[in-house]
């Protein structure tokens, strides 16, 4: 149906309002948030990793730097004459052990390269480097750092190799270290679970070992296209051989060519982040959810209240129009009543006037009697009860029609309709109709005027008993009156009886002027609509349920006198065939 | 005193021709007036005791000519004859003067009952005033002798 369309698209409506409206800026304070928690979690991230390669690479130029200082403080303080004796050269490396215990041997060289002197675990001594690219390189530099190597016991060294220069010439000094110090330094480096610094060479060598797996001396594949000189601290994301992504920061020792590298699993550096993806998914799904489900709830809620109201305003609606067409009606028919009289008033004249000269005539013995005089006079009389039938007619005409002031006064319906029942109850028995009575008790007062009010109910009674009479004959016919308290201010009162019921089609029309199903004469069909227009006036309505062979219920909607409760309904229920008995009463 | 005279006040012809019939067949003498204005001008003329007057009447209508009559002749009694539409006016009529109303259509026997309540009232304040005026006219008799005696 149309109606059903609108609310359903009314729904639709209402509902994608109250789902997006609250899941926009729900869902863009979540978007926002996220972003913002990422792009500070990898600042801070990379900044910490930036931070601990520099220091590193800071301790270890110290360390480098204060290994070649040691040696060159031997190289001023000592002559080549001095050192070149092994004795002396033993001397010397017990003091530079004292001052850094990393020392392992320490040799010295003449400027042809010929290992002069000795002290340590190997037997050197008389050995040329001359051509030996260290030596050159020491001899051009002044000083040379070398990469590691895995000496002596297998142990990782370095060697370090400084110029010596005197009266007999330039002469070299050198010595190995044990690289197991600064290993340590760099192998000491924890980041969360996978966080691990280490040093490479120009190669791509290890120079120390890396704890996620890397031996001294080997490369790792995956290095190799960062292995490049680049200034300052470098910082990039790359996949392993083992495709798993790591975070980098790596910089290059300045007077050496080592690269400290400093790198974390991703995964394990955003590991934060994954747990606040957990966090927002879960209060995206726990709030959309909740969203929905409110907006659910509160949608079906106001789509079926705005029905209750559509319906409420079409019943009114009828209502109105019912209730104007109906004093429209009164207007009218009170107007054509009231002009009716005037005629009707001139054939009552003339209808007495030929009595009386009929009567003349007779007593004058003009008319002897005769079967045509009967019937003329049977004719007059006739005359004067449709007359009189007329006369009947426009007066509740113009009684539905008139607009007097009632006499209003508080009613107590507790009491008034026992007293309206009891002035019908003997024709009730007669017809072997049993009266019940319904009121609820504390039922608030109406107000309005008894003489009308008793006339309704009076007027529902009878055409109760009427349709009860239709049905049952004289055994078995109810009448049952009713009043409850609605609850909305207002009072139902119902007469219900389980008589002949009222067909569909008439029930539209029983509160109309001159509806009537009764036989012609008996009824004038304005009872119920003189009702109705009582009712009306006192602010209330009328309503009619009837089910033919089943019965029928008149309720009258007053509203309540006192504030808390609503209107007051009585239900007369009658079995639905004249409503207008009342007018004919 | 004069037999009841009725003077009968409708704008329907009819209506007063064959009313008039009916009283004057019971004996009752009867004028009859078409609007408000002719029976004023008539009751000037005519020696009338109770005027049936109907309420709705094009011109001037029952009620104005009701106060008009009062004013003028306070003692004529005034019936109005209404339709139900107009109860009302009936009831205003009562409250400006009229001493009893009927409802059309209205049986001639009941008109002439209550025309003829009308005529005993009028007869009775008749008879109050001429029984006030004797008093009156004696009283002052007895006041001129008394003020002879005392100068």
């Amino acid at each position: 149906m149309n109606d059903e369309h609108r609310y359903r698209s009314l729904r639709r409506l209402v509902l994608a309002c109250m789902i997006l409206v609250p899941a926009v800026p729900f869902i863009a304070a979540l978007v926002i948030g996220y972003s913002h928690f990422t792009s500070a979690l990898e600042t801070g991230t990379i900044a910490s990793m930036k931070r601990i390669v520099a220091d590193h690479r800071h301790m270890l130029e110290t360390f480098l730097d204060e290994r070649r200082a040691d040696l060159e403080l031997i190289a001023a303080s000592y002559t080549f004459e001095e050192l070149a004796w092994p004795r002396s050269i033993q001397e010397v490396f017990r003091d530079l052990q004292t001052g850094s215990n990393a020392f392992v041997d320490l040799g010295v060289f003449n400027e042809a390269g010929v290992h002069m002197a000795y002290f340590g675990p190997y037997q050197l001594t008389g050995k040329v480097y001359r051509e030996a690219a260290w030596f050159q390189e020491v001899m051009k530099r002044g000083w040379y750092v070398s990469d590691i190597f895995l000496g002596y016991r297998n142990v990782p060294h370095f060697v370090i190799a400084v110029v010596g220069e005197d009266e007999s010439g330039r002469w070299v000094l050198r010595a190995t270290v044990d690289s197991n110090l600064f290993n340590d330094l760099v192998k000491k480096v924890r980041i969360g679970r996978t966080g691990e610094a280490y040093i490479v060479n120009r190669n791509g060598l290890f120079q120390t070992e890396r704890r996620s797996g890397g031996e001294l001396m080997r490369s790792d594949p995956g290095m190799a296209e960062h292995v490049r000189r680049h200034p300052g601290i470098r910082t990039f994301i790359d996949k392993d051989p083992q495709g798993v992504e790591h975070l980098y920061a790596t910089t290059w020792l300045e007077e050496k060519d080592w690269m400290l590298v400093v790198r974390q699993e991703k995964a394990d550096a955003f590991k934060a982040l994954r747990t606040t993806v957990y966090l927002v998914v879960l209060i995206l799904l726990a709030g959309g959810t909740g969203i929905v489900l409110t907006a659910f709830v509160l949608t079906s809620r106001i789509v079926r209240r705005m029905e209750r109201m559509d319906v409420e305003k079409d019943r009114l609606g009828e209502q109105l129009i019912r209730a104007t067409r109906l004093a429209e009606l009164g207007e009218m028919s009170a107007g054509f009543a009231h002009e009716i009289n005037n005629p009707l008033q001139i054939i009552k004249s003339e209808q007495a006037l030929i009595d009386t000269i009929l009567d003349e005539l007779r007593e004058r013995g003009d008319l002897p009697a005769s079967p045509d005089l009967e019937e003329l006079r049977d004719s007059m009389e006739q005359i004067s009860l449709q007359i009189e039938r007329c006369s009947k007619i426009t007066q509740a005409i113009l009684k539905f029609g008139r607009e007097s002031e009632p006499v209003t006064k508080d009613i107590d319906l507790l009491s008034f309709i026992p007293e309206v029942a009891s002035m019908v109850e003997k024709k009730a028995s007669v017809h072997g109709i049993t009266l019940e009575e319904e009121l609820e008790p504390n039922l608030p007062r109406i107000h309005g005027d008894p003489a009308q009010l008793q006339q309704v109910l009076l007027n529902l009674f009878n055409n109760a008993v009427d349709a009860v009479i239709a049905r049952h004959g004289a055994l078995g016919g109810i009448i049952l009156v009713g009043a409850r308290s609605r609850g909305d201010g207002q009072v139902a009162v119902t007469v219900q009886d389980n008589g002949c019921g009222i067909s569909p089609d008439d029930l539209d029309k029983v509160f109309s002027p001159f509806f009537t199903t009764k036989p012609v004469g008996k009824g004038t069909g304005l009872g119920l609509s003189v009702c109705y227009g009582i009712v009306n006036s006192m602010g209330g309505t009328m309503e009619v349920d009837s089910e033919p062979g089943k019965g029928t219920t008149f309720t009258i909607i007053l509203p309540a006198m006192s504030a808390p409760a609503g209107k007051a309904g009585t239900t007369v229920r009658d079995d639905g065939q004249g409503c207008e008995a009342l007018s004919a009463a | 005193m004069d037999p009841m005279k009725v003077m009968l006040v409708d704008d329907e012809e009819r209506f007063l021709s064959t009313t008039r019939k009916l009283l004057e067949k019971k004996g009752i003498p009867v004028v009859t007036a078409a609007g408000g204005a002719e029976a004023l001008e008539m009751l000037r003329v005519e020696n009338v005791h109770v005027v049936i007057l109907d309420v709705k009447m094009p011109g001037m209508d029952g009620i104005a000519t009701l106060r008009e009559i009062k004013r003028r002749f306070p003692l004529i009694e005034v019936i109005m004859l209404t339709g139900h539409g107009t109860i009302e006016s009936a009831v205003e009529g009562l409250k400006s003067g009229a001493t009893d109303y009927l409802t059309k259509p209205a049986d001639v026997d009941e008109l002439i009952e209550k025309a003829e309540d009308a005529f005993e009232k009028r007869k009775r304040l008749e008879d109050k005033i001429r029984v006030a005026q004797a008093r009156k006219s004696m009283q002052s008799a007895q006041q001129i002798l008394e003020e002879t005696k005392e100068s």
